[in-house]
Protein backbone atom coordinates (compact mmCIF):
# COMPACT_ATOMS: atom_id res chain seq x y z
CA UNK A 1 0.00 0.00 0.00
CA UNK A 2 1.61 3.25 -0.98
CA UNK A 3 0.90 5.07 2.12
CA UNK A 4 2.89 2.75 4.26
CA UNK A 5 5.45 2.63 1.62
CA UNK A 6 6.00 6.27 2.28
CA UNK A 7 5.67 6.33 5.84
CA UNK A 8 8.38 3.12 5.93
CA UNK A 9 10.31 5.47 3.40
CA UNK A 10 10.26 8.36 5.32
CA UNK A 11 11.26 6.53 8.93
CA UNK A 12 14.31 4.78 7.04
CA UNK A 13 15.55 8.46 5.75
CA UNK A 14 15.14 10.18 9.13
CA UNK A 15 16.90 7.37 10.81
CA UNK A 16 19.92 7.32 8.15
CA UNK A 17 19.86 11.35 8.23
CA UNK A 18 19.95 11.15 12.02
CA UNK A 19 23.06 8.97 12.47
CA UNK A 20 24.71 10.90 9.68
CA UNK A 21 24.11 14.04 11.07
CA UNK A 22 25.03 13.64 14.71
CA UNK A 23 28.19 11.92 13.51
CA UNK A 24 28.84 15.08 11.51
CA UNK A 25 27.40 17.92 14.28
CA UNK A 26 28.99 16.85 17.23
CA UNK A 27 33.03 17.63 16.25
CA UNK A 28 31.60 20.75 14.37
CA UNK A 29 29.48 21.67 17.48
CA UNK A 30 32.17 21.19 19.50
CA UNK A 31 34.71 23.28 17.26
CA UNK A 32 31.97 25.96 17.44
CA UNK A 33 31.78 25.93 20.97
CA UNK A 34 35.34 26.28 22.16
CA UNK A 35 37.43 27.92 18.78
CA UNK A 36 37.99 31.85 19.40
CA UNK A 37 38.68 31.77 15.18
CA UNK A 38 37.54 34.66 13.63
CA UNK A 39 35.85 32.44 10.53
CA UNK A 40 33.79 30.96 13.84
CA UNK A 41 30.45 33.85 13.10
CA UNK A 42 30.48 32.52 8.90
CA UNK A 43 30.76 28.55 10.29
CA UNK A 44 27.93 29.12 12.79
CA UNK A 45 25.77 31.38 10.04
CA UNK A 46 26.42 29.00 7.11
CA UNK A 47 25.15 25.94 9.29
CA UNK A 48 21.90 28.05 10.51
CA UNK A 49 21.19 28.93 6.58
CA UNK A 50 18.45 26.32 6.42
CA UNK A 51 16.66 27.94 9.39
CA UNK A 52 16.10 30.70 6.97
CA UNK A 53 16.69 29.87 3.88
CA UNK A 54 13.26 28.94 1.78
CA UNK A 55 13.34 25.12 1.34
CA UNK A 56 12.92 25.61 -2.63
CA UNK A 57 16.15 27.64 -2.74
CA UNK A 58 18.26 24.93 -0.68
CA UNK A 59 16.82 22.25 -2.72
CA UNK A 60 17.30 24.05 -6.04
CA UNK A 61 21.07 24.52 -5.19
CA UNK A 62 21.37 21.02 -4.37
CA UNK A 63 19.68 19.53 -7.13
CA UNK A 64 22.67 21.70 -9.32
CA UNK A 65 25.28 20.61 -7.22
CA UNK A 66 23.85 16.55 -7.25
CA UNK A 67 23.13 16.49 -10.99
CA UNK A 68 25.51 14.33 -12.99
CA UNK A 69 26.52 17.43 -14.86
CA UNK A 70 28.27 18.79 -12.38
CA UNK A 71 31.49 17.40 -10.70
CA UNK A 72 30.02 16.02 -7.67
CA UNK A 73 26.95 14.88 -8.65
CA UNK A 74 29.52 12.71 -11.93
CA UNK A 75 32.07 11.43 -9.19
CA UNK A 76 28.71 10.14 -7.36
CA UNK A 77 27.27 8.42 -10.71
CA UNK A 78 31.35 6.80 -11.29
CA UNK A 79 31.41 5.59 -7.60
CA UNK A 80 27.69 4.42 -7.41
CA UNK A 81 26.63 3.78 -11.01
CA UNK A 82 23.45 5.93 -10.21
CA UNK A 83 22.80 9.42 -9.73
CA UNK A 84 22.25 11.28 -6.70
CA UNK A 85 19.16 13.37 -8.02
CA UNK A 86 15.89 11.29 -7.62
CA UNK A 87 17.50 8.92 -5.55
CA UNK A 88 17.14 7.70 -1.96
CA UNK A 89 20.77 8.64 -1.17
CA UNK A 90 20.12 12.25 -2.61
CA UNK A 91 17.38 12.55 -0.07
CA UNK A 92 20.00 11.77 2.64
CA UNK A 93 22.60 13.98 1.75
CA UNK A 94 19.78 16.90 1.13
CA UNK A 95 18.19 16.20 4.34
CA UNK A 96 21.57 16.44 6.08
CA UNK A 97 22.25 19.14 4.92
CA UNK A 98 18.48 20.79 5.05
CA UNK A 99 18.46 19.55 9.11
CA UNK A 100 21.91 20.49 9.81
CA UNK A 101 20.99 23.59 12.59
CA UNK A 102 18.38 21.25 14.46
CA UNK A 103 21.78 18.72 15.77
CA UNK A 104 23.90 21.52 16.00
CA UNK A 105 22.43 24.17 17.82
CA UNK A 106 21.58 21.82 20.47
CA UNK A 107 24.92 20.81 20.68
CA UNK A 108 26.53 23.76 21.02
CA UNK A 109 24.76 24.96 23.46
CA UNK A 110 25.19 22.20 25.63
CA UNK A 111 28.74 21.55 25.13
CA UNK A 112 29.49 25.33 25.87
CA UNK A 113 27.28 25.07 29.32
CA UNK A 114 29.90 22.42 30.24
CA UNK A 115 32.67 24.91 29.93
CA UNK A 116 36.35 24.77 29.73
CA UNK A 117 36.24 24.48 33.43
CA UNK A 118 35.45 20.57 33.62
CA UNK A 119 37.78 19.85 30.64
CA UNK A 120 40.61 21.48 32.34
CA UNK A 121 39.58 19.34 35.51
CA UNK A 122 39.31 16.45 33.59
CA UNK A 123 42.97 17.34 31.94
CA UNK A 124 44.80 17.95 35.49
CA UNK A 125 43.46 13.98 36.36
CA UNK A 126 45.39 12.90 33.57
CA UNK A 127 42.69 12.68 30.71
CA UNK A 128 43.35 13.40 27.33
CA UNK A 129 41.30 15.73 25.31
CA UNK A 130 39.36 12.67 23.65
CA UNK A 131 39.53 10.75 26.96
CA UNK A 132 37.68 14.24 28.72
CA UNK A 133 35.25 14.69 26.04
CA UNK A 134 33.96 11.21 25.71
CA UNK A 135 33.81 11.01 29.65
CA UNK A 136 32.75 14.49 30.88
CA UNK A 137 31.46 16.60 27.97
CA UNK A 138 29.97 13.56 26.50
CA UNK A 139 27.45 12.70 29.44
CA UNK A 140 27.24 16.27 30.93
CA UNK A 141 26.02 17.02 27.16
CA UNK A 142 23.57 14.30 27.07
CA UNK A 143 20.01 16.33 26.86
CA UNK A 144 21.54 18.22 24.21
CA UNK A 145 22.41 15.11 22.39
CA UNK A 146 19.04 13.58 22.86
CA UNK A 147 17.24 17.18 22.00
CA UNK A 148 19.82 16.75 18.75
CA UNK A 149 18.50 13.60 17.77
CA UNK A 150 15.09 13.99 18.41
CA UNK A 151 15.05 17.48 16.39
CA UNK A 152 16.96 16.44 13.53
CA UNK A 153 14.40 13.28 13.22
CA UNK A 154 11.27 14.92 13.49
CA UNK A 155 12.65 17.70 11.35
CA UNK A 156 13.56 15.03 8.77
CA UNK A 157 10.00 13.55 8.74
CA UNK A 158 8.27 16.66 7.90
CA UNK A 159 10.47 18.22 5.34
CA UNK A 160 9.07 19.14 1.69
CA UNK A 161 10.28 21.61 -0.70
CA UNK A 162 13.93 20.38 -0.76
CA UNK A 163 13.59 17.08 -0.83
CA UNK A 164 10.38 17.44 -3.62
CA UNK A 165 12.80 19.46 -5.76
CA UNK A 166 15.52 16.91 -4.72
CA UNK A 167 13.77 13.70 -5.35
CA UNK A 168 10.90 14.39 -7.06
CA UNK A 169 8.31 12.26 -6.36
CA UNK A 170 8.74 8.72 -7.33
CA UNK A 171 6.70 6.14 -5.27
CA UNK A 172 8.49 3.90 -3.41
CA UNK A 173 11.76 5.41 -3.71
CA UNK A 174 11.44 9.13 -3.06
CA UNK A 175 7.70 9.73 -1.92
CA UNK A 176 7.49 10.58 1.77
CA UNK A 177 4.91 11.00 4.02
CA UNK A 178 5.08 14.82 2.87
CA UNK A 179 4.96 14.12 -0.56
CA UNK A 180 1.86 11.50 -0.53
CA UNK A 181 0.27 14.17 1.24
CA UNK A 182 0.53 16.68 -1.55
CA UNK A 183 -0.51 14.23 -4.02
CA UNK A 184 -3.13 12.89 -2.13
CA UNK A 185 -4.86 16.49 -1.75
CA UNK A 186 -4.08 16.72 -5.35
CA UNK A 187 -6.37 13.15 -6.30
CA UNK A 188 -8.93 14.42 -3.82
CA UNK A 189 -7.70 11.53 -1.18
CA UNK A 190 -8.64 13.55 1.56
CA UNK A 191 -9.26 10.16 3.64
CA UNK A 192 -5.39 9.32 3.23
CA UNK A 193 -4.49 13.15 3.05
CA UNK A 194 -6.28 13.04 6.63
CA UNK A 195 -4.66 9.80 8.24
CA UNK A 196 -0.76 11.25 7.30
CA UNK A 197 -1.19 15.07 8.42
CA UNK A 198 -3.27 13.69 11.99
CA UNK A 199 -0.55 11.06 11.92
CA UNK A 200 2.03 13.67 11.69
CA UNK A 201 0.54 16.07 13.82
CA UNK A 202 0.17 13.93 16.50
CA UNK A 203 3.99 13.00 15.36
CA UNK A 204 5.09 16.45 16.14
CA UNK A 205 3.49 17.26 18.93
CA UNK A 206 4.90 14.12 21.14
CA UNK A 207 8.39 14.80 20.03
CA UNK A 208 8.14 18.23 21.06
CA UNK A 209 6.72 17.68 24.21
CA UNK A 210 9.25 14.53 24.99
CA UNK A 211 11.54 18.14 23.84
CA UNK A 212 10.29 20.35 26.49
CA UNK A 213 10.45 17.30 29.32
CA UNK A 214 13.89 16.89 28.74
CA UNK A 215 14.75 20.42 28.68
CA UNK A 216 12.60 20.45 32.36
CA UNK A 217 14.09 17.40 33.62
CA UNK A 218 17.69 19.26 32.99
CA UNK A 219 16.85 22.48 34.75
CA UNK A 220 15.61 20.78 37.64
CA UNK A 221 18.29 18.52 37.98
CA UNK A 222 21.09 21.49 37.31
CA UNK A 223 22.42 19.71 34.44
CA UNK B 1 68.21 15.02 42.42
CA UNK B 2 66.81 18.63 42.93
CA UNK B 3 63.87 18.61 45.66
CA UNK B 4 62.61 21.85 44.16
CA UNK B 5 59.79 23.08 41.66
CA UNK B 6 61.78 25.11 39.90
CA UNK B 7 59.88 27.75 36.90
CA UNK B 8 61.02 30.65 34.96
CA UNK B 9 56.85 31.19 33.30
CA UNK B 10 56.24 34.58 31.20
CA UNK B 11 53.00 34.86 30.16
CA UNK B 12 50.76 37.93 28.38
CA UNK B 13 47.00 38.00 28.94
CA UNK B 14 45.46 40.90 27.38
CA UNK B 15 47.11 43.81 29.62
CA UNK B 16 48.14 41.29 32.44
CA UNK B 17 51.60 40.28 32.33
CA UNK B 18 52.74 37.47 34.41
CA UNK B 19 56.85 37.34 35.01
CA UNK B 20 57.92 34.78 37.75
CA UNK B 21 60.91 32.66 38.96
CA UNK B 22 61.45 30.54 41.62
CA UNK B 23 62.56 27.67 43.06
CA UNK B 24 60.33 25.99 45.95
CA UNK B 25 61.49 23.80 48.14
CA UNK B 26 59.37 20.23 47.86
CA UNK B 27 57.89 20.13 51.51
CA UNK B 28 54.95 20.81 53.44
CA UNK B 29 52.80 23.59 52.41
CA UNK B 30 53.96 26.96 50.26
CA UNK B 31 51.74 29.72 49.89
CA UNK B 32 51.42 32.64 47.21
CA UNK B 33 49.87 35.36 48.63
CA UNK B 34 48.78 38.44 47.21
CA UNK B 35 46.34 40.69 46.31
CA UNK B 36 43.28 40.14 43.79
CA UNK B 37 44.62 40.42 40.64
CA UNK B 38 47.99 39.89 41.40
CA UNK B 39 48.47 36.94 39.04
CA UNK B 40 48.25 33.89 41.96
CA UNK B 41 45.67 31.46 39.61
CA UNK B 42 47.52 32.38 36.67
CA UNK B 43 50.85 31.39 38.03
CA UNK B 44 49.67 28.04 39.90
CA UNK B 45 47.79 27.72 36.00
CA UNK B 46 50.75 27.95 34.22
CA UNK B 47 52.44 25.84 36.37
CA UNK B 48 50.04 23.02 35.98
CA UNK B 49 50.22 23.28 32.32
CA UNK B 50 46.50 24.95 31.70
CA UNK B 51 48.33 28.12 30.15
CA UNK B 52 48.85 27.19 26.38
CA UNK B 53 50.53 30.90 25.51
CA UNK B 54 52.95 30.36 28.82
CA UNK B 55 56.46 30.69 27.69
CA UNK B 56 59.68 29.60 29.67
CA UNK B 57 60.21 26.22 31.88
CA UNK B 58 58.61 24.19 34.52
CA UNK B 59 61.58 21.73 36.03
CA UNK B 60 59.79 19.51 38.76
CA UNK B 61 62.65 17.84 41.07
CA UNK B 62 64.95 17.64 37.64
CA UNK B 63 62.13 16.53 35.42
CA UNK B 64 61.04 18.82 32.65
CA UNK B 65 57.62 19.44 32.95
CA UNK B 66 57.86 22.36 30.09
CA UNK B 67 56.54 20.68 27.44
CA UNK B 68 54.27 18.42 28.81
CA UNK B 69 50.20 19.18 28.72
CA UNK B 70 48.30 19.26 32.40
CA UNK B 71 47.39 15.67 31.84
CA UNK B 72 51.16 14.61 31.61
CA UNK B 73 52.41 16.68 34.27
CA UNK B 74 51.65 14.77 37.53
CA UNK B 75 49.56 17.65 39.56
CA UNK B 76 46.71 17.41 42.06
CA UNK B 77 44.57 20.82 40.90
CA UNK B 78 42.53 21.81 43.58
CA UNK B 79 39.96 24.54 41.71
CA UNK B 80 38.43 27.21 43.69
CA UNK B 81 35.38 26.21 42.49
CA UNK B 82 36.22 22.66 43.03
CA UNK B 83 34.83 21.31 39.85
CA UNK B 84 33.61 18.12 40.79
CA UNK B 85 31.94 16.37 37.92
CA UNK B 86 28.24 16.69 38.53
CA UNK B 87 27.13 13.15 36.60
CA UNK B 88 29.20 11.40 38.57
CA UNK B 89 28.60 10.43 42.81
CA UNK B 90 31.19 11.14 44.89
CA UNK B 91 33.33 7.25 44.81
CA UNK B 92 33.34 8.11 40.90
CA UNK B 93 34.79 11.59 40.98
CA UNK B 94 37.45 9.97 43.46
CA UNK B 95 38.62 7.26 40.78
CA UNK B 96 38.59 9.09 37.77
CA UNK B 97 42.08 10.31 38.43
CA UNK B 98 42.84 7.52 40.02
CA UNK B 99 42.27 4.78 37.02
CA UNK B 100 43.86 7.04 34.36
CA UNK B 101 46.93 7.05 36.43
CA UNK B 102 46.52 4.00 37.73
CA UNK B 103 46.59 4.55 41.11
CA UNK B 104 45.78 0.87 44.06
CA UNK B 105 42.14 1.21 44.72
CA UNK B 106 43.90 1.09 48.55
CA UNK B 107 45.63 3.91 48.19
CA UNK B 108 42.11 5.76 47.32
CA UNK B 109 40.59 4.10 50.60
CA UNK B 110 43.49 5.63 52.60
CA UNK B 111 42.38 8.76 51.07
CA UNK B 112 38.88 8.31 52.05
CA UNK B 113 39.93 7.40 55.71
CA UNK B 114 41.65 9.93 55.84
CA UNK B 115 39.36 12.89 54.97
CA UNK B 116 36.64 11.21 56.37
CA UNK B 117 34.57 10.79 52.93
CA UNK B 118 33.33 7.50 53.52
CA UNK B 119 29.38 7.94 54.18
CA UNK B 120 30.24 10.48 51.44
CA UNK B 121 30.51 8.23 48.64
CA UNK B 122 27.50 7.22 46.97
CA UNK B 123 25.94 10.97 46.83
CA UNK B 124 26.02 12.86 44.14
CA UNK B 125 27.83 16.56 43.96
CA UNK B 126 24.52 18.69 43.31
CA UNK B 127 23.53 16.82 46.98
CA UNK B 128 26.65 18.04 49.21
CA UNK B 129 27.60 20.63 51.30
CA UNK B 130 30.28 23.82 50.70
CA UNK B 131 32.43 22.20 52.98
CA UNK B 132 32.29 18.36 51.69
CA UNK B 133 32.77 19.51 47.98
CA UNK B 134 36.08 21.10 49.35
CA UNK B 135 36.92 17.76 51.04
CA UNK B 136 35.89 15.76 47.78
CA UNK B 137 37.99 18.09 45.44
CA UNK B 138 40.71 18.03 47.86
CA UNK B 139 40.50 13.58 47.91
CA UNK B 140 40.28 13.57 44.05
CA UNK B 141 43.35 15.57 43.46
CA UNK B 142 45.18 13.19 46.29
CA UNK B 143 43.42 10.19 44.67
CA UNK B 144 45.16 10.87 41.24
CA UNK B 145 48.88 10.09 42.88
CA UNK B 146 50.68 13.64 42.20
CA UNK B 147 53.84 14.74 42.89
CA UNK B 148 52.15 18.48 43.74
CA UNK B 149 48.94 19.66 45.14
CA UNK B 150 48.29 23.15 43.12
CA UNK B 151 45.61 24.64 45.73
CA UNK B 152 43.90 27.58 44.46
CA UNK B 153 41.95 29.34 47.07
CA UNK B 154 40.64 26.10 48.02
CA UNK B 155 38.77 27.45 51.23
CA UNK B 156 37.48 30.36 49.46
CA UNK B 157 33.62 31.57 50.41
CA UNK B 158 33.61 29.41 53.63
CA UNK B 159 33.19 31.31 56.99
CA UNK B 160 36.26 31.00 59.65
CA UNK B 161 34.37 28.24 61.60
CA UNK B 162 34.57 25.72 58.48
CA UNK B 163 37.62 26.50 57.63
CA UNK B 164 38.98 25.56 60.68
CA UNK B 165 36.80 22.14 60.36
CA UNK B 166 38.15 21.88 57.10
CA UNK B 167 42.04 23.00 57.57
CA UNK B 168 43.24 20.46 59.60
CA UNK B 169 42.54 18.10 56.50
CA UNK B 170 44.77 19.84 54.53
CA UNK B 171 47.43 19.69 56.75
CA UNK B 172 47.18 16.29 57.53
CA UNK B 173 46.74 15.23 53.73
CA UNK B 174 50.34 16.64 52.83
CA UNK B 175 51.74 15.45 56.13
CA UNK B 176 50.23 12.16 55.09
CA UNK B 177 50.84 11.65 51.85
CA UNK B 178 54.02 13.92 51.71
CA UNK B 179 52.79 15.82 48.83
CA UNK B 180 54.32 19.18 48.38
CA UNK B 181 52.06 21.66 47.90
CA UNK B 182 51.69 25.19 46.32
CA UNK B 183 48.48 27.19 48.37
CA UNK B 184 47.09 30.00 47.07
CA UNK B 185 45.11 32.32 49.35
CA UNK B 186 45.30 35.77 50.64
CA UNK B 187 43.58 34.73 54.30
CA UNK B 188 45.59 35.68 56.93
CA UNK B 189 44.20 32.42 58.71
CA UNK B 190 45.16 30.00 56.40
CA UNK B 191 48.39 31.45 55.59
CA UNK B 192 48.79 31.11 59.83
CA UNK B 193 47.70 27.79 59.94
CA UNK B 194 48.62 26.03 56.98
CA UNK B 195 51.64 28.00 55.63
CA UNK B 196 55.34 26.65 55.90
CA UNK B 197 56.86 29.47 53.56
CA UNK B 198 55.05 32.23 52.32
CA UNK B 199 55.85 33.71 48.63
CA UNK B 200 53.98 37.07 47.67
CA UNK B 201 53.12 37.87 44.43
CA UNK B 202 51.87 41.33 42.96
CA UNK B 203 51.16 42.87 39.55
CA UNK B 204 52.07 39.37 38.20
CA UNK B 205 55.71 39.66 39.91
CA UNK B 206 56.95 37.13 43.22
CA UNK B 207 57.96 39.45 45.60
CA UNK B 208 59.99 37.49 47.44
CA UNK B 209 59.61 34.81 50.80
CA UNK B 210 58.09 36.35 53.52
CA UNK B 211 57.83 35.35 57.27
CA UNK B 212 55.57 32.37 58.90
CA UNK B 213 53.59 32.66 61.49
CA UNK B 214 56.26 31.14 64.56
CA UNK B 215 55.62 27.90 65.65
CA UNK B 216 57.03 25.27 68.01
CA UNK B 217 57.23 21.88 67.14
CA UNK B 218 55.81 18.92 69.16
CA UNK B 219 55.35 15.18 69.42
CA UNK B 220 52.16 13.36 70.29
CA UNK B 221 52.14 11.81 73.29
CA UNK B 222 49.06 10.69 73.80
CA UNK B 223 45.74 10.59 71.30
CA UNK B 224 41.66 10.25 71.52
CA UNK B 225 38.40 10.94 69.84
CA UNK B 226 38.40 15.09 71.88
CA UNK B 227 42.23 15.74 70.86
CA UNK B 228 45.53 15.30 71.49
CA UNK B 229 48.57 15.95 73.83
CA UNK B 230 51.42 17.50 72.16
CA UNK B 231 55.07 17.45 74.29
CA UNK B 232 57.01 20.47 73.42
CA UNK B 233 59.92 20.12 75.39
CA UNK B 234 59.29 19.54 78.64
CA UNK B 235 55.87 21.02 78.14
CA UNK B 236 52.45 18.74 77.74
CA UNK B 237 49.70 20.90 75.54
CA UNK B 238 46.18 19.75 75.00
CA UNK B 239 45.56 20.55 71.54
CA UNK B 240 42.15 19.81 68.81
CA UNK B 241 42.53 17.57 66.29
CA UNK B 242 42.86 14.19 65.44
CA UNK B 243 46.47 12.47 65.11
CA UNK B 244 48.64 9.81 66.08
CA UNK B 245 51.46 8.81 68.52
CA UNK B 246 54.80 9.77 67.85
CA UNK B 247 53.38 12.33 64.85
CA UNK B 248 55.28 15.56 64.46
CA UNK B 249 52.73 18.43 64.85
CA UNK B 250 53.05 22.19 64.86
CA UNK B 251 51.95 24.24 67.64
CA UNK B 252 51.27 27.48 65.79
CA UNK B 253 51.65 30.78 67.87
CA UNK B 254 49.18 32.67 65.59
CA UNK B 255 49.58 36.42 65.23
CA UNK B 256 47.79 37.53 68.33
CA UNK B 257 50.05 36.18 71.03
CA UNK B 258 51.36 38.85 73.79
CA UNK B 259 54.84 38.61 75.30
CA UNK B 260 55.36 40.13 78.55
CA UNK B 261 58.56 40.07 80.62
CA UNK B 262 56.86 39.33 83.34
CA UNK B 263 55.23 36.02 84.42
CA UNK B 264 51.49 36.43 83.53
CA UNK B 265 50.25 34.43 86.51
CA UNK B 266 46.54 33.64 86.24
CA UNK B 267 45.03 34.70 82.82
CA UNK B 268 42.51 34.36 80.43
CA UNK B 269 45.30 32.84 77.66
CA UNK B 270 44.70 29.48 76.68
CA UNK B 271 48.51 28.50 76.89
CA UNK B 272 51.69 30.86 78.58
CA UNK B 273 55.26 29.56 77.48
CA UNK B 274 58.44 30.84 79.14
CA UNK B 275 60.97 32.08 76.77
CA UNK B 276 64.33 33.08 76.58
CA UNK B 277 65.75 36.34 74.28
CA UNK B 278 68.42 34.99 72.89
CA UNK B 279 69.00 37.78 70.48
CA UNK B 280 66.99 40.86 68.60
CA UNK B 281 66.77 42.07 65.63
CA UNK B 282 65.75 46.22 65.50
CA UNK B 283 65.78 46.26 62.41
CA UNK B 284 63.31 43.53 61.44
CA UNK B 285 61.41 44.54 65.03
CA UNK B 286 61.35 40.97 66.03
CA UNK B 287 63.70 39.68 68.59
CA UNK B 288 64.94 35.72 68.51
CA UNK B 289 63.65 33.74 71.60
CA UNK B 290 64.44 30.34 73.06
CA UNK B 291 61.19 28.26 74.22
CA UNK B 292 61.90 24.68 75.29
CA UNK B 293 65.05 24.59 73.39
CA UNK B 294 63.35 26.02 70.21
CA UNK B 295 64.12 29.14 68.50
CA UNK B 296 61.50 30.82 67.42
CA UNK B 297 61.24 34.72 65.58
CA UNK B 298 59.17 37.15 67.73
CA UNK B 299 57.64 40.33 66.08
CA UNK B 300 57.64 43.05 68.90
CA UNK B 301 55.35 45.47 68.54
CA UNK B 302 56.43 47.98 70.87
CA UNK B 303 59.33 50.70 70.30
CA UNK B 304 62.87 49.86 69.48
CA UNK B 305 63.72 51.40 72.75
CA UNK B 306 61.68 48.42 74.11
CA UNK B 307 63.24 45.59 72.74
CA UNK B 308 64.51 43.61 75.38
CA UNK B 309 68.20 42.46 76.10
CA UNK B 310 69.40 39.15 75.52
CA UNK B 311 68.99 36.60 78.45
CA UNK B 312 66.09 38.57 79.50
CA UNK B 313 63.36 35.66 80.65
CA UNK B 314 59.60 36.74 78.86
CA UNK B 315 56.32 34.86 78.61
CA UNK B 316 54.11 33.92 75.65
CA UNK B 317 50.41 33.97 76.07
CA UNK B 318 48.42 32.25 73.13
CA UNK B 319 44.89 33.28 73.45
CA UNK B 320 44.34 29.95 71.13
CA UNK B 321 45.91 26.73 70.73
CA UNK B 322 45.92 25.37 67.10
CA UNK B 323 48.51 22.45 66.04
CA UNK B 324 48.59 20.59 62.89
CA UNK B 325 50.30 17.97 61.61
CA UNK B 326 53.93 18.81 59.66
CA UNK B 327 54.96 16.58 56.87
CA UNK B 328 58.68 17.02 58.30
CA UNK B 329 59.74 19.70 60.60
CA UNK B 330 60.15 22.63 58.33
CA UNK B 331 63.01 24.64 58.88
CA UNK B 332 64.14 25.44 62.02
CA UNK B 333 66.02 28.45 61.56
CA UNK B 334 64.59 31.26 62.57
CA UNK B 335 61.87 33.46 60.70
CA UNK B 336 61.73 30.67 57.73
CA UNK B 337 62.95 31.20 54.33
CA UNK B 338 64.80 34.79 54.30
CA UNK B 339 67.57 33.08 52.09
CA UNK B 340 67.56 33.17 48.27
CA UNK B 341 65.85 30.65 46.35
CA UNK B 342 66.02 31.35 43.20
CA UNK B 343 62.83 34.44 43.41
CA UNK B 344 63.08 36.42 40.47
CA UNK B 345 61.75 39.67 41.83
Amino acid sequence: MTIWSSVWLTLQLAGIATALLLVIAMPLAWWLAVTNARIRPAVEALTAMPLVLPPTVLGFYLLILMSPGNPIGAFWVTLTGESLTFSFSGLVIASVFYSLPFAVQPLQGAFQSVGQGMMEAAATLGASRWDAFRSVALPLSRRGLLTAAVLSFAHTVGEFGVVLMVGGNIPGRTRLISIEIYSAVETLDYASAHLLSGGLLAFSFIVLTVVYVMNGRGVRAGV
Amino acid sequence: MSEFLDFDLTLRLGEFFLSAAAKIPLTGITALSGPSGSGKTTLLRAISGLEPAVEGRVHFAGDDWSDLGPEGRSVGYVFQDARLFPHLNVSENLRYGAVRRRIHQERIDVIVDALDLHPLLPRMPATLSGGEIRRVALGRALASGPRILLMDEPLSGLDQERKFRLMPYISRAVADFGVPALYVTHSTEELTFLADRTLAIQNGKLGGWSEVSPRLMGTVTHADRDGLELAVGSVSVRVPGQGRLGETWALLLGDDFLVSSESPGVSNAALSLRARVVETDEGRGQCIAEVENQRVALPWQCRKADLPDSDTVVWLSIPRVLARPVQSPPESKAGGHSGNLGVRT
